[in-house]
């Protein structure tokens, strides 16, 4: 079973996460049609990727640097530690 | 013993001539390149052979034929959709699936077997009432039965769930059929070779090339080609292909695993589906149970398969049919699913000249490949998108005029 070592809540298996896609945090402040494009038309090719990922017993938000062509973990971050960071 | 195969015997060369000649070297140029030689390739290159007689066409694949989301897939196919736009798209691949074996000359094993999708709630009846409306409203049979018309077409099957989750009833399509998935490629693959069309295996495309807003070429591991078309037919490989010619897409990769059971005597006729249970399930003319879920939970660029999908799924499968208790699960598999956020496909022309796109097709691609072949065929020959495929352009994410096909695409999104 996939786990993620987190901080406050410690080793939890993937299967209590909910994946909420890329994290858009920043883009989605500006107009419109940026929102769209990054809705939309992000870079879906294999690459470390920012990710909401949700945990659903302890209602706490997470951001995840993963890979997504081998699924590999980078960093995790507390989503309230990273609000004020924009996004790579 | 049939007399063709008692001549074998008596001959010391294997007369059986090879279903696909592969060229020792790529030419210099076609008048179309497809990449993908998965089923939608196939078909397409079929198509523009035999439809608008455009027989000077490669089909580059870095794999195997065959090998991608056409050999990955529980070969189920219906028309069943939400969408007045998928209903029609989807049942012109089914009447063309239902000539396909005597057409191509392959057995398909094409199996009519009637598909059901159960409902556990009133909310999901409710949307089954709506498919089965447009269904009919477009000549389609479907139709809403009650649970004891699912018990007598599956005697086997629990309709209380484990007392978890009764089944309130269904939506029945007549027309659903299982194929031979690989035959399907096959098939296509031996009669475009026939008219003329080159493919060529373990041929990966490395970049393509783009002057002026056109497609002037294409490169690969085995050297250079000129052409001023490129049909893109590689599912999970979509957005590495779009880079290539500077393109984004809202399409994502994801994981869609499935599994068969050991072979057992025939005892499953009909394809049952559950959206809420997250399974469906049909029964192979080999006797596996062919069972799939959801897609994975997360953005994957890999084929790997997991326990987790196997235990969940058995677990969702025991509450329909609780003697599988003692089944064992032979083997699984996954592959790369290329999700839209409106699960409907993106098909036709791009924003580059003379690069076509046959993409976004999920967990939803294989009952259309047929079509797709025809349709992009025709768009590839005219330069201009066929009717049946103007409402899966890419634009519509920029319109935000999409499908919304969720309720009737798979299960569990």
């Amino acid at each position: 079973m996939k786990q993620f070592a987190c901080p406050v809540i410690g080793r939890r298996p993937a299967s209590e996460f909910i994946c909420a896609g890329s994290s858009i945090q920043g883009l989605l402040q500006n107009d419109s049609v940026a929102a769209r494009a990054a809705i939309y038309f992000g870079d879906a090719t294999a690459h470390v990727k920012r990710e909401w990922w949700y945990h659903r017993p302890s209602h706490l938000w997470f951001v995840i640097a993963r890979d997504t062509a081998t699924d590999e973990v980078e960093t995790i971050e507390l989503m309230a530690a990273c609000a004020a960071a924009p996004d790579a | 013993m049939s007399l063709r195969l008692l001549k074998y015997a008596f001959n010391r060369d294997y007369a059986e001539p090879r279903w696909f000649n592969t060229p020792a070297t790529l030419k210099e140029s076609y008048d179309v390149v497809i990449i993908g030689a998965g089923g939608h390739g196939l078909a397409a290159a079929y198509y523009l052979a035999t439809h608008y007689g455009i027989r000077n066409v490669a089909v580059l694949d870095k794999g195997y034929l065959g090998g991608g989301n056409t050999g990955r897939n529980t070969t189920i196919v219906r028309s069943n959709y939400l969408t007045p736009e998928g209903v029609r798209f989807y049942d012109r691949s089914v009447r063309l699936f239902e000539s396909l074996a005597g057409e191509l000359d392959i057995n398909l094993f094409y199996s009519n077997r009637g598909h059901f999708t159960l409902a556990h709630n009133e909310s999901t009846l409710r949307t089954l009432r709506w498919r089965a409306e447009v269904n009919k409203h477009h000549g389609i049979d479907s139709r809403l039965v009650g649970p004891d018309e699912v018990k007598r077409a599956c005697p086997q099957i629990d309709l209380s769930c484990g007392g978890q989750h009764a089944i309130v009833g269904a939506l029945y399509h007549a027309p659903g059929a299982i194929v031979r998935h690989d035959a399907v490629a096959w098939g296509y693959a031996r009669r475009a070779s026939q008219c003329g069309v080159e493919i060529f295996q373990h041929t990966a495309v490395t970049g393509i090339d783009v002057a002026a807003g056109r497609v002037t070429g294409v490169n690969t591991t085995r050297g250079k080609i000129k052409t001023a078309k490129v049909l893109s037919a590689v599912a999970g490989s979509t957005p590495t292909t779009l880079k290539m010619v500077g393109l984004k897409s809202p399409i994502d990769i994801v994981p869609l695993q499935a599994c068969v059971t050991e072979p057992m005597k025939p005892w499953l006729e009909p394809i049952i589906v559950s959206g809420s249970l997250h399974v469906y399930v049909s029964q192979s003319a080999r006797g596996e149970l062919v069972m799939g879920a959801a897609v994975d939970p997360a953005e994957l660029h890999a084929t790997r398969s997991s326990l987790e999908f196997v235990t969940s799924l058995a677990d969702q499968m025991l509450d329909l049919f609780p003697f599988l208790a003692g089944v064992k699960i032979n083997r699984q598999w996954a592959g790369m699913a290329d999700m839209t956020p409106d699960y409907a496909p993106v098909m036709g022309k791009t924003a580059v000249d003379g690069f076509y796109l046959d993409a976004g097709w999920g967990t939803w691609g294989f009952k259309a490949t047929p079509v797709c072949g025809e349709t992009m065929a025709f768009t590839v020959a005219h330069d201009t998108p066929h009717r049946l495929i103007e409402a899966f352009g890419m634009e519509r994410f920029e319109r935000l005029t999409m499908l919304g096909e969720k309720g009737a695409a798979a299960v569990g999104h």
